[in-house]
């Protein structure tokens, strides 16, 4: 591999100074499994790789009990979330997606951070926390900053980071009450995947369990970015949810989606599995709204 | 009861503790002093001419020892029609042409040196499909043969054809094809060669014919103006053959150039990306196949044609129409056979062998048209195949003599294993297909011979020597077995080596599943010999007839008396350090009496034909197009089951590997340049997608296999592909003709069935917004 | 550029000079002379390359040597006991077919290790998903997954998986 220099800094204000000095020629390195790729297919040549590896801040998901709020540090790995309790439990989206990461070996290293800045449209780990709401922390030369994880990204491997910003936190706003999620990394075999489609649901009831209070739903790979296929949403809310209306909101996401072909898939089966995939991680989040209430009563 | 002490014994591979412990060596981990390390150039066109390479830069780089391009090097051709040049000159005809290579002190150096080398090419127009090729107007890959249609003799009749379509009752015609599958071994190619003052070679080379290719390199260096010296081929250990390693290639011959150029060992590894670009593939195939039969369901005729996309130089793909003639010519019974095979140049990758060398494309074709010929007949697909299935005695229009055939049992085994009578539920479907290939041997070379010598010492411990290639498939470990069971051993107490050239005597190499049935009676003749010297020395020193003596327990011992016995290493020694000692040694070539095949392609291939049928049933979802596959049940006539732990595992491996091609792998080609040379595209299947799989064996005893073996280890990927595409079409009535039968395919094939089209517009219904393209 | 990192390799405490862009496997393998643990693709797809840091297995070819400070490492020399005994689960893939080329064994062998350490209870569907990165072309899995089964105390019946970490919450 092309030689470079690797910084530690302690903190987030050194990390930013360090890269502030060697401007193009820095980049930062969080876990490493992609940004050694690319300096090993000669797609980047930093002169510098800053490590915040060693910047304290939490290595697990932290959930507030009185906001009710998730922060999900930039740099926990993809193995801590997939090992939380909490996430399994209350935002199943995020682990269906995270377990199915690249390989225990991955996982065990990768950040959920670095994965999101990285902004491949196939980022398993970005549909899962838009269709959650989340919104991300960016600590720059210029202060702090947040915004919507859903205006985080450009388009493919772009995102809204200034030269020497660094994305922190990520944090999930709480749920609503009666919330069941889904996702599903739609590919060719059963590991090692980089995903045809990557459909996440997120649905919300009313008291009555059978109206829709909200739905988000969040696509990866049918766009340039990862998309949220508004009319499908606003068609699901208010409506009782049924196998119909599900089918139908896929269809109606189907049209919404922007797919093309690849090598890892062509548009128009891409465009079908939407239709089935929203329809059946609808299916599931459903259940699993049913499953945590009969949990509660029991 | 079970007579044998080793020979049907779960025996641990001889060599997994040192794998299990990291002390194994293969060609990555070899280094020998003042090693330099090589590096190749490729192509950047599909086709173009070679106007100018400038090598000064890379030449000038500190540490960089040698460059050499096709310009520098001695005119040495290979390959099957011998159309190949380790580095090309005059023009380039596929993306993984070699143009250039570097020798330099570190594999870095060599790297940026690669990266120096300046090629002016001019670009000329490609050709990518094989039918278009074969037009007049298609532009030439090999101007001097004037054609793209390579001259091969695949062409066969038997019976007559024409006659037997005029009396079926039933034909069924249909279009089958294969694509671009690549072997994937974790171990990339790799070579290490040097010459020493006298410019005898020594070549370490991934290789699983290293007594042909020791004749390739001596070709070469006989090109190169060295004539009468010495070439020593070692096989280090491989990291998976699959066939990979059957041909001589490019890099082998660079490796030995760049030595001989720079008076270095120079050692040369494939990256992941170059073992996928640069390594040949399975043979791709266009399959037009009819078959034909009567009322009662008996085959009548047989009739294929095939194209075969030859890529831009030719290596054993283009043979294998001679395997693939076997299933179409002997799997089941069929009376009348035509067939004929085309291979043309193209701009593409080319193939050459690997696991099953064509029964698989040919056996796809032939066991999805048996289906629907059952279908068509109104017959059950296993009576169907019952009916037409060979037994022991069977001569097939090719003159195959079948021995044992276990086929019937095999099908029996699959119905009852797979409860194929079941219910189905919706989606579900089950499927079946059988498979014949070579069991004992196969004769395609002047000689199918593998020799084996062994060596006694004095303390009992037994060297045995063989030509035979282990690349994982436990080769070493049933020659072990076969020699301790005839000598009265423990595996243990067998060292067996089989790795130099100059150590150990010749064999063909190991392919065609050959390597129990013929290296293993090789060692079992050695052994036999061993025995005799064994016996005559105890006879003496024993006084008892060498008949009433029998070899057990590391002893020689009386069968009536107990008391008459000696240890085996003390009577090695007595027979040594006597007044006109011996030394036990012995040696044996065996070459099995099978035959070549003629011109007209009749002659009996092998000694025996092992049989099999794979049963599968799989869930199709019909919203996905994914198939899954519920239970699969790989039934094999395997003769004797040496070790059965082993057997399992070729078994187990070859099943995942065929399943891979038929559902996920493939290479995708855009204009003769591979989209997805790495595993993360290349859908190799992992632990995760395992279908629950059972093997039942069954042993047929054949008479020439040692101790009734025959060959398993290409049987298991063979009808894979078939017996799901009949599931498939048991469960959602539809046929998938192409492979990997990708979800795409299967859903698009549901559709059509539904008169749904691509954009989801059922026919005859207004579209509506159902499909809004964007641009 | 340079710098001194120490760590323990296989139970032996280590302080060496690396240079900053070595991954861990070029330092096992080109500096350390450890051949045993391989490159299969460079790119952490196939898990050949995969050694044990601090318990957990990571692809060596995508880890900076750099990162190893203060850590512990194992590779597949260091599996086996200091006088010679064979890991159990070293033992299992040699005894049951869990070995042919060999090439994928060792990084195939810490994943389970890494596995079972954690999870020493643990059924097929947990095996599968632990060795789900390390590619084998040719065992088709099935002797791997059984070679790792023997080992693990597969209680009386498949317990659930318990590879949780304890919330600070809960």
């Amino acid at each position: 591999m092309r030689r470079f220099t690797y910084m530690v800094p302690k903190s987030l204000d050194e990390a930013i100074s360090m890269h502030m000095t060697h401007g193009e020629r820095a980049r930062y390195i969080a876990g490493g499994t992609d940004i050694l790729i690319k300096i090993k297919e000669k797609k980047v040549f930093p002169d510098y790789l800053i490590s915040l590896k060693h910047i304290l801040s939490p290595d697990r998901p932290l959930f507030n009990t009185e906001s009710g709020e998730l922060y999900i540090g930039a740099f926990v790995t993809h193995r801590r979330i997939e090992t939380s309790k909490r996430v399994q439990v209350r935002y199943p989206i995020l682990h269906d997606a995270v377990k199915n990461i690249g390989s225990v070996q991955i996982r065990n290293v990768a950040t959920i951070g670095g994965n999101l800045v990285n902004a491949v449209p196939s980022a398993d780990g970005a549909a899962p926390l838009i269709a959650l709401d989340a919104r991300v922390n960016v600590h720059g030369p210029k202060g702090e900053r947040s915004m919507d994880l859903l205006r985080f990204f450009l388009g493919p491997g772009q995102c809204d980071l200034e030269p020497g910003e660094i994305l922190t936190e990520i944090v999930v706003p709480p749920l609503l009450p009666r919330t069941g999620s889904a996702y599903v990394k739609f590919g060719r075999r059963e590991a090692m995947e980089l995903p045809l489609l990557g459909v996440g649901v997120v649905l919300s009831l009313e008291e009555d369990l059978t109206t829709c209070a909200r739905a988000r739903i969040a696509l990866g790979v049918a766009a340039p970015t990862p998309m949220r296929p508004f009319e499908a949403e606003h068609f699901l809310q208010g409506k009782p949810l049924n196998d119909q209306i599900l089918e139908e909101a896929g269809k109606i996401a189907a049209r919404e989606s922007r797919v093309r072909d690849s090598i890892r898939g062509v548009a128009w089966y891409r465009r079908e599995m939407v239709g089935v995939l929203v329809k059946r991680m609808g299916q599931k989040a459903l259940e699993r709204v049913h499953e945590t209430q009969s949990l509660h009563r029991a | 009861m079970n007579q044998f002490h080793t020979v049907g014994k779960r025996i641990p591979k001889l060599d997994a503790m040192d794998k299990a412990t990291g002390r194994s060596q293969y060609i990555q981990d070899l280094k020998v002093p003042g090693m330099l390390y090589g590096k190749i150039l490729y192509s950047k066109y599909p086709h173009a001419k070679i106007v100018h390479i400038d090598t000064s830069k890379a030449k000038k780089l500190p540490g960089v020892r040698g460059v050499l391009t096709g310009y520098d090097i001695p005119e040495i051709k290979f390959g099957v029609y011998k159309d190949n040049r380790p580095l090309k000159a005059g023009k380039v005809r596929s993306y993984r042409d070699e143009v250039a290579a570097v020798a330099a002190v570190d594999p870095e150096t060599a790297e940026e040196a690669v990266r120096l080398i300046e090629v002016t090419y001019e670009a000329l127009p490609g050709i990518f499909d094989p039918v278009a090729a074969m037009r007049e107007d298609a532009p030439l890959v090999h101007e001097a043969h004037k054609t793209n249609i390579l001259k091969m003799p695949w062409k066969l009749h038997y019976g007559d054809v024409e006659e037997a379509k005029k009396k079926a009752a039933y034909i069924v015609e249909e279009n089958f094809s294969t694509t671009w599958v690549t072997h994937c071994c974790l171990g990339a190619s790799g070579a290490l060669a040097w010459f020493d003052y006298a410019d005898n070679l020594t070549i370490y080379s991934n290789t699983q014919i290293p007594s042909l290719a020791q004749k390739d390199f001596i070709d070469a260096l006989d090109a190169m103006g060295i004539k009468n010296r010495r070439v020593r081929v070692i096989k280090p250990l491989l990291g998976g053959g699959f066939g990979s390693k059957l041909d001589t290639y490019a890099y082998e011959y660079i490796a030995i150039l760049l030595a001989h150029h720079t008076r270095k060992p120079v050692k040369i590894v494939f990256d992941r990306q170059e073992e996928f670009i640069a390594t040949s593939t399975r043979q791709p195939t266009l399959t037009r196949i009819a078959q034909g039969c009567d009322k009662e369901g008996r085959l009548l005729f047989r009739d294929i044609s095939m194209i075969l996309d030859n890529g831009a130089y030719t290596s054993w793909g283009a043979t294998t129409p001679s395997v693939m003639m076997m299933p179409i010519t002997t799997l089941y019974k069929v009376p009348n056979v035509r067939y004929e095979a085309k291979c043309v140049y193209t701009n593409n990758t080319y193939a050459q062998a690997m696991r099953g060398y064509g029964n698989p494309q040919a056996t796809f074709a032939i066991e999805s048209s048996m289906d629907m010929l059952a279908e068509a007949a109104g017959i059950d697909r296993v009576v169907f195949r019952e009916i037409n299935a060979n037994e022991s005695g069977y001569v097939s229009p090719q003159n195959f003599k079948i021995t044992t055939c276990g086929l019937k049992e095999c099908i029996d085994a699959v119905v009852r294993e797979l409860d194929m009578d079941r219910p189905k539920e919706k989606g579900e479907g089950v499927g079946m297909a059988s498979l014949i290939h070579v069991g004992g041997g196969a004769r395609v070379y002047k000689s199918d011979g593998c020799g084996t010598i062994i060596k006694v010492d004095d303390f009992g411990k037994v060297n045995v020597f063989t030509g035979a290639s282990d690349m994982g498939q436990g080769a070493d470990t049933v020659i072990a077995q076969i020699v301790a069971e005839e000598l009265g051993l423990a595996v243990d107490d067998i060292h067996v080596i089989h790795t130099d050239t100059d150590v150990c005597p010749w064999d063909v190499g190991a392919h065609a599943s050959r390597t129990t049935f013929v290296a293993g009676n090789s060692a079992l003749g050695a052994a036999k010999k061993i025995k005799a010297q064994v016996l005559e020395v105890a006879s003496r020193i024993l006084d008892t007839p060498g008949d009433r003596l029998v070899l057990r327990d590391r002893s020689i011992c009386s069968v009536e008396d107990d008391t008459r016995t000696m240890a085996f290493g003390k009577l090695l020694r007595k027979a040594h350090f006597s007044r006109s000692g011996r030394m036990l040694m012995a040696e044996y070539f065996y070459d099995p009496a099978n035959e070549n095949l003629g011109r007209d392609f009749r002659g009996n291939l092998s000694m025996t034909y092992t049989f099999g049928v794979h049963g599968v049933r799989v869930k199709v979802d019909e919203e996905t197009g994914k198939v899954k596959i519920l239970d699969y049940v790989a039934a094999h006539d395997v003769g004797k089951a040496i070790n059965p732990m082993l057997l399992e595992g070729q078994v187990y491996g070859g099943v995942m590997m065929g399943i891979g091609y038929a559902l996920t792998e493939q290479i995708l080609s855009e204009k003769g340049q591979c989209m997805n040379p790495n595993f993360r595209d290349y859908k190799i299947l992992t632990a995760k997608d395992v279908v629950p799989m059972k093997a039942p064996v069954l042993e047929s005893s054949d008479p020439d296999g040692p101790f009734g073996a025959k060959g398993i280890g290409e049987p298991g990927c063979v009808p894979t592909a078939p017996a799901i595409a009949n599931a498939i079409y048991d469960a959602v009535g539809v046929r998938i003709k192409d492979l990997p039968m990708t979800p795409e395919r299967v859903l698009a094939a549901i559709r059509e069935n539904q008169g749904i089209d691509l954009c989801g517009i059922q026919a005859g219904k207004d579209p509506g917004d159902a499909c809004v393209v964007e641009e | 550029m340079e710098r001194v990192v120490s760590f323990v390799l296989n139970g032996s405490e280590m302080q060496l000079r690396i240079q900053d862009h070595w991954t861990l496997l070029h330092l096992l393998r080109e500096e350390l002379g450890l051949l045993g643990t391989k490159e299969g693709c460079g790119s952490g797809e196939c898990g050949a390359c995969t050694v044990l840091v601090d318990g957990m297995a990571v692809n060596s070819c995508l880890y900076l040597a750099a990162e190893i400070e203060g850590k512990t490492v194992r590779t597949i020399e260091g599996l086996a006991s200091p006088e010679g005994t064979l890991h159990p689960i070293q033992k299992a893939f040699v005894e049951q077919g869990g070995i042919q080329c060999g090439f994928c064994s060792p990084g195939m062998i810490l994943s389970a290790k890494a596995l079972l350490d954690e999870n020493p209870a643990a059924g097929e569907d947990e095996i599968k998903e632990a060795i789900a990165g390390n590619i084998c072309r040719c065992t088709g899995y099935v002797q791997i997954i059984e070679s790792i089964r023997s080992v693990s105390s597969t209680a009386q019946e498949k317990v659930k998986v318990v590879a949780w970490q304890a919330d600070e919450e809960d």
